[in-house]
Formats: structure tokens, sequence, C-alpha cells
């Protein structure tokens, strides 16, 4: 396993959830089509995050080295920390 | 009557996540024994997440959605659907993510988290991070319960 490659990886795949919840709302389409993966957009979403996570893992492995710095644990953190605000402040204004 | 999803959902859940705490614990000051028991625990933690993804989403899916959530927008407390109830079920898939990053510290970096500091206290912050985030989520599940209890009472539906 390359650390590195996972970090970032988890880093873009919180990303990508925070990116599909919002968008899902945004666009009722995108929602449907979430909502066609496996009978419903929740459903789609938790698939969709394995399998980016998963990809998003091979193509990290494949370009970066396996030498984990701070620097990709406090992208992570940060990520997770934006993703968040970014679902909760949306969901207040849409409320 | 409680259904028997939620209380399993929610104690193997927090089972996880005193799991992680655990590990967090363990790597403060790790030795050979600790970073054995810490790989123990952040194995069970990751199996009880994924098993409350499945048990909370299914009962989401299947009960939550036709029985809970029209009784909480039919109330004055609607707001707990449509902000709470909505941020939990989307930030809640964080926590297998980086559940299964600590998983992989420990196993990829194993006695060498003595050493190798930003390893170490990667594993440590992310554990601590899983252990925050679902508790805050845990919260967020007791003022649903508390907003469904709320509409009920009051009548409304």
């Amino acid at each position: 396993m390359n650390p590195k490659a996972l970090t970032r990886a988890a880093a873009f795949t919180i990303a990508l959830i925070a990116l599909a919840t919002i968008g899902s709302e945004l666009f009722a389409s995108f929602k449907q089509l979430l909502g066609s993966i496996g009978g419903h957009h929740w459903i789609g979403k938790s698939v969709l995050s394995i399998f980016f996570f998963g990809i998003l893992y091979l193509v990290f492995a494949r370009f970066s080295d396996d030498e984990l710095s701070l620097r990709d644990t406090w992208l992570l953190i940060g990520t997770v920390i934006l993703s968040g605000l970014a679902i909760l402040i949306f969901y207040v204004l849409h409320a | 009557m409680m259904n028997p999803l939620i209380f399993v959902h929610a104690l193997i859940a927090e089972a996880g996540l005193f799991a992680f705490l655990w590990v967090l614990v363990e790597l403060l000051n790790p030795t050979e024994t600790r970073i054995r028991r810490a790989k123990v625990a952040a194995v069970f933690g990751l199996a009880c997440l994924l098993t409350a993804w499945l048990a909370g989403g299914f009962y989401y899916v299947e009960v939550y959605g036709s029985q809970i959530k029209p009784v909480i927008k039919g109330s004055d407390a609607k707001w707990v659907h449509s902000i709470v109830m909505e941020v939990k079920e989307h930030v809640f898939l964080f926590l297998p993510v980086l559940a299964t990053v600590v998983v992989t510290m420990l196993y990829k970096y194993g006695e060498g988290l003595i050493k190798k500091k930003d390893a170490r206290l990667t594993a440590v912050l992310l554990a601590g991070l899983v252990f925050l985030l679902g508790f805050s989520i845990a919260g967020m599940g007791a003022i649903i319960s508390s907003g469904y209890r709320f509409a009920l009472e009051a009548g409304l539906v």
C-alpha cells in the first residue's frame, strides 16, 4: 500500500462526496442518475464513494512516491473540515 | 417503540468510534505491544463502522424515508430533516474512508510507527478525527430522535 496515494485518494473522495451531495440537490437529473445506481441517491453516493476511492488510489499510486508527509495529512484534514462545512452551510441556506 | 435497527446502528457505530479513540491512546506513546493492540482496535473499529453503514443505510432507505421523514417534515421541526439528517447522512460517508486510511497506516508501518513520526502523527490525527466527527454525527442522531418525538407529541400529524 502507498500511504501518500491513499491519503490523497481519501481527500479527493471526500471532496467528491461533498460535490455530489450539493450537485444532486441543485440538479434533479444528477440526483436521478445517482438514484438509478442503487434505487436511492444515498446508495448511489455510497457506491460511488467506494468506487472513486479505489480508482483514485490506483491513479495516485501510479504517479506518486510512497513517502508520506504531514502536508498530505493536513490536506486530508482540511478537506474533511471544508467539505463538512460546505455540506452544512448548503443545507442551512436551502432548508 | 424504537426500531431495533436504529439501536444496532447506534451501538455498533459508537463501539467503532471508541475503538478509534483506543487507537489514538495506544499511539500517543507507542511500543510494539501497544501497536499490536492498536491494529486490533482499528480493524474492529473499521468493521463496526462498515456494519453501522449497512444497518443505518438499510434503515434510512427502507424505514426512515417512508415512516419518520414525513412525520418530521409535517411538524414545526422540519429543519431536523432538511438540515440535520441531510448533513448526517452525507458526512457519515467520510468516516469509512478516514478509518480505512488509519487501518492502512497501522499495517503499512507497523512497529515502524515508533520511529516514523509523520506516519504516527497522521494515524493519531485521523483516529481523533474519526472519533470527533463520529460523535458529532451521533449527536445529530440524538437531535433527529428528539425531533421525531417532538413531532409526535405535538400531534401535528
